[in-house]
């Protein structure tokens, strides 16, 4: 862009000055005009509300409420989202601005080429052509940054403030730079607990994909078995519990393991007294009922994945070891094994993550049971239902927040790493 | 000696199969014993099954709505899934054909974006929505849960990418040849061609909004603003036979769909494996 100035002519010059200004003397009427037009309504809002805004962002509030006085204090929460806001737009401003620089210098280039620069009309008729892409993403585009990405931005920026506990509007909450994370790391009232839930969040996620991707794999290659007759009904018990929406099951089982329980029934029936399965004490009785039924869970749709990939593996170097005598189990560890990885390791990765934030499973089994030695957690609590327990019920925004880019850091290192190295992501044009 | 051996074989296949069969489906059977049943707390159950059978949890489930307003929960979620059907399935589809068919200069900023944001826990926005809902009082909204979802879904779209990277694009260069201009190669050429990846994409997208409870849970307070799932939620043991009735009822149809399109899903599984 720096060049394009350097290179340009007045009116590339004039572009720089007031956006617009270049392509009117250009006789590019329309497009000037809107161009001209945009740059006016961003300064507008620029000294009519954008410099509050962004001077809120950094203050976050100054004005305490006073309802004696009847002064109506500053909203410390609207004023950072407000910034952002801001922000963003201003981003959008300077991104327009070196957009008509570069388009004076474009229009340029092609006068002093010979050719005719392209009228405004045809411009916006290229976006239903050549420039498709962009009128069909802008609808996408639009929808992850204001429902992502901005969510995504304010809950990091709620993680250097104070705000959370007594420090919620109508009183200011400041910035706190890196203090949400060291009282995380180092505080007696959250550390223990964090290394707690987060060396079970790491067993949780590993066992947990291993059993539901080998489970998966295992049911799949029992049905691809030669001998079994009837494998589309076979194949229907998984994919009904694959259907049944999850939250439906996950009720259904914590009403299975209830003291009120059919289990706790038939062990009364029987004569013994009922076992607490999830109940206070129940440490690894809970955590490995959880395991069983997130399995339960997604077993289904691992099979599924597995059967498709199956059905792509070919079977001749199944059958030549076959000849030369392997064993089944020798076939399914050198040949089978090693072809269904390769092709899943995106999936495993996503699996991984899913798993590591799997919510739904501890939330309906022991939802908002606190535990001794834990802070406001149990000790079948991931890291995401703690987050859970901070945030929404107790109010902890600011350490929330500091948790959640927590595990925003351990998950991707750990899928990013895996990622860049499997090959899919490095052959992506392979298949075409 | 041979044939024992594959005899007992067989006979182990089968005994696992019925194993898984019997696991995967006892809870689903339990349950639509349960909404049969005539008395309603789990506590009126011999064991596993209803000491009585009827038909009372469905009428008490339709008619019984003071407390418990089922049809509106019911009528709630339908209206929020399909319109997030609607707008989810369209956002996903421009975005996976443009991101297969064009090379343009932010593409591959764009897919590692996607990629970086989908590792952020999706609570963390949620949570963040949670509190920009609150601020802004926009709680029991039903438009804000369709636009998180539909809005969300764009960022799903790998799947549908690989789909369209499956269509020869010597299609479109011939029709471009005829003058086709791209929006009328997307619409008359590509969209017909991928009505299989959009029906896959409406029904994830629908039954995603249909059975998802954390959102609803978080952004809807008013017993009448529920959803189903957060309504089924706030049974209690008391009530065991009339949240087995509500479950059965709104499980039918997904699972009726589910079996209709299987061979749909597991292209559509399997297509997101190979292609990342």
């Amino acid at each position: 862009m720096l060049e394009a100035i350097k290179k340009g002519g007045i009116q590339v010059a004039l572009s720089a000055l007031f956006m617009g200004l270049g392509q009117l003397c250009q006789r590019q009427v329309g497009k000037g005009l809107t161009y001209l037009f945009l740059h006016i309504s961003a300064l507008w809002f620029f000294l009519r509300y954008g410099a509050v805004m962004l001077r809120g962002f950094i203050t976050l509030g100054e004005r305490r409420a006073n309802p004696t006085l009847n002064i109506e204090g500053d909203n410390s929460v609207v004023m950072l989202i407000m910034g952002l806001f801001a922000i963003i737009v201003l981003i959008g401003y300077l991104l327009l601005y070196a957009a008509n620089i570069k388009d004076a210098y474009n229009t340029q280039t092609l006068i002093a080429a010979g050719k005719k620069p392209l009228r405004f009309s045809a411009e916006l008729k290229s976006l239903a052509d050549k420039n498709f892409y962009r009128s069909a993403l802008f609808l996408p585009i639009l929808g992850v940054c204001v429902f992502s990405v901005i969510p995504i931005v304010f809950m990091i920026l709620v993680a250097f403030t104070d705000f959370g506990g007594n420090t919620v509007p109508p009183e200011l909450v400041s910035w706190t730079g890196m203090d949400s994370f060291f009282r995380i790391l180092t505080l007696q009232q959250f550390a223990p607990t964090f290394f707690m839930i987060l060396n079970w969040n790491v067993i949780w996620a590993v066992c947990a994909t291993a059993l539901n991707y080998f489970g998966g794999l295992g049911l799949a290659l029992l049905l691809n078995k030669k001998c079994v007759k009837g494998k589309l009904i076979w194949r229907a018990f998984p994919i009904l519990a694959f259907a049944i929406p999850g939250f439906i099951n996950l009720l259904a089982f914590k009403f299975m393991f209830s003291y009120g329980g059919p289990l706790n029934q038939m062990i009364i029936n029987a004569g013994y007294s009922p076992i607490g399965f999830l109940d206070l004490d129940a440490k690894w009785m809970a955590r490995i009922i959880g395991l069983l039924i997130n399995a339960w869970l997604a077993i289904p749709s691992s099979m599924l994945l597995a059967a498709g990939i199956l059905s792509n593996m070919s079977k001749d170097f199944s059958e030549a070891a076959k000849i030369d005598g392997a064993s089944a189990f020798q076939i399914f560890r050198a040949i089978t094994l090693p072809f269904v990885l390769f092709a899943t390791v995106p999936v495993l990765i996503s699996q991984f993550i899913m798993n590591f934030n799997n919510f739904g499973i501890f939330f309906f089994l022991r939802g908002g049971l606190y535990i001794d030695g834990y802070f406001l957690a149990s000790d079948t609590d991931l890291l995401i239902n703690w987050l859970y327990n901070l945030t929404i019920d107790n109010n902890y925004y600011s350490i929330g927040a500091a948790v959640s880019v927590v595990i925003f850091i351990i998950t991707s290192i750990i899928s990013l790493t895996v990622y860049v190295l499997s090959p899919s992501y490095r052959q992506e044009d392979q298949f075409k | 000696m041979r044939k024992t051996k594959n005899l007992f074989d067989i006979a182990w296949t089968y005994f696992l199969l019925c194993l898984a069969g019997f696991i995967f489906a006892f809870p689903c059977l339990w349950l639509i014993m349960a909404s049969f049943s005539a008395g309603g707390s789990i506590y009126s159950f011999d064991g596993f099954f209803p000491s009585q059978l009827g038909f009372n949890s469905f009428a008490l489930l339709f008619n019984d709505t003071v407390m418990y307003n089922y049809p509106k929960w019911f009528a709630n979620t339908l209206f929020i899934a399909s319109f997030s059907m609607i707008i989810g399935t369209i956002l996903v589809i421009l975005t996976a054909y443009v991101m297969s068919r064009y090379r343009f200069k932010s593409r591959k900023a764009i897919m590692k974006t996607t990629l970086v944001l989908g590792m952020f826990p999706s609570f963390m926005s949620m949570i963040a929505v949670y509190i920009l809902m609150t601020q802004f009082n926009l709680i029991n909204n039903h438009w804000g849960l369709i636009l998180i979802y539909s809005a969300g879904a764009p960022m799903g779209y790998l799947v549908q990418k690989g789909f369209f990277d499956t269509i020869p694009i010597s299609v479109d260069e011939a029709a471009r040849i005829d003058g086709a201009t791209s929006l009328m190669i997307f619409l008359k050429i590509s969209l017909p061609l991928s009505l299989p990846m959009i029906v896959y994409t409406a029904l994830t997208s629908f039954t995603w909004a249909w059975s998802d409870f954390i959102l609803p849970k978080l952004l809807l307070k008013q017993r009448d603003s529920y959803t189903v799932a957060v309504g089924l939620m706030s049974l209690g043991e008391t009530e065991f036979a009339r949240f087995a009735a509500g479950s059965v009822f709104i499980a039918v149809p997904i699972v009726l769909l589910y079996f209709c399109l299987i061979r749909l899903l597991v292209e559509g599984v399997s297509a997101g494996a190979v292609k990342g």
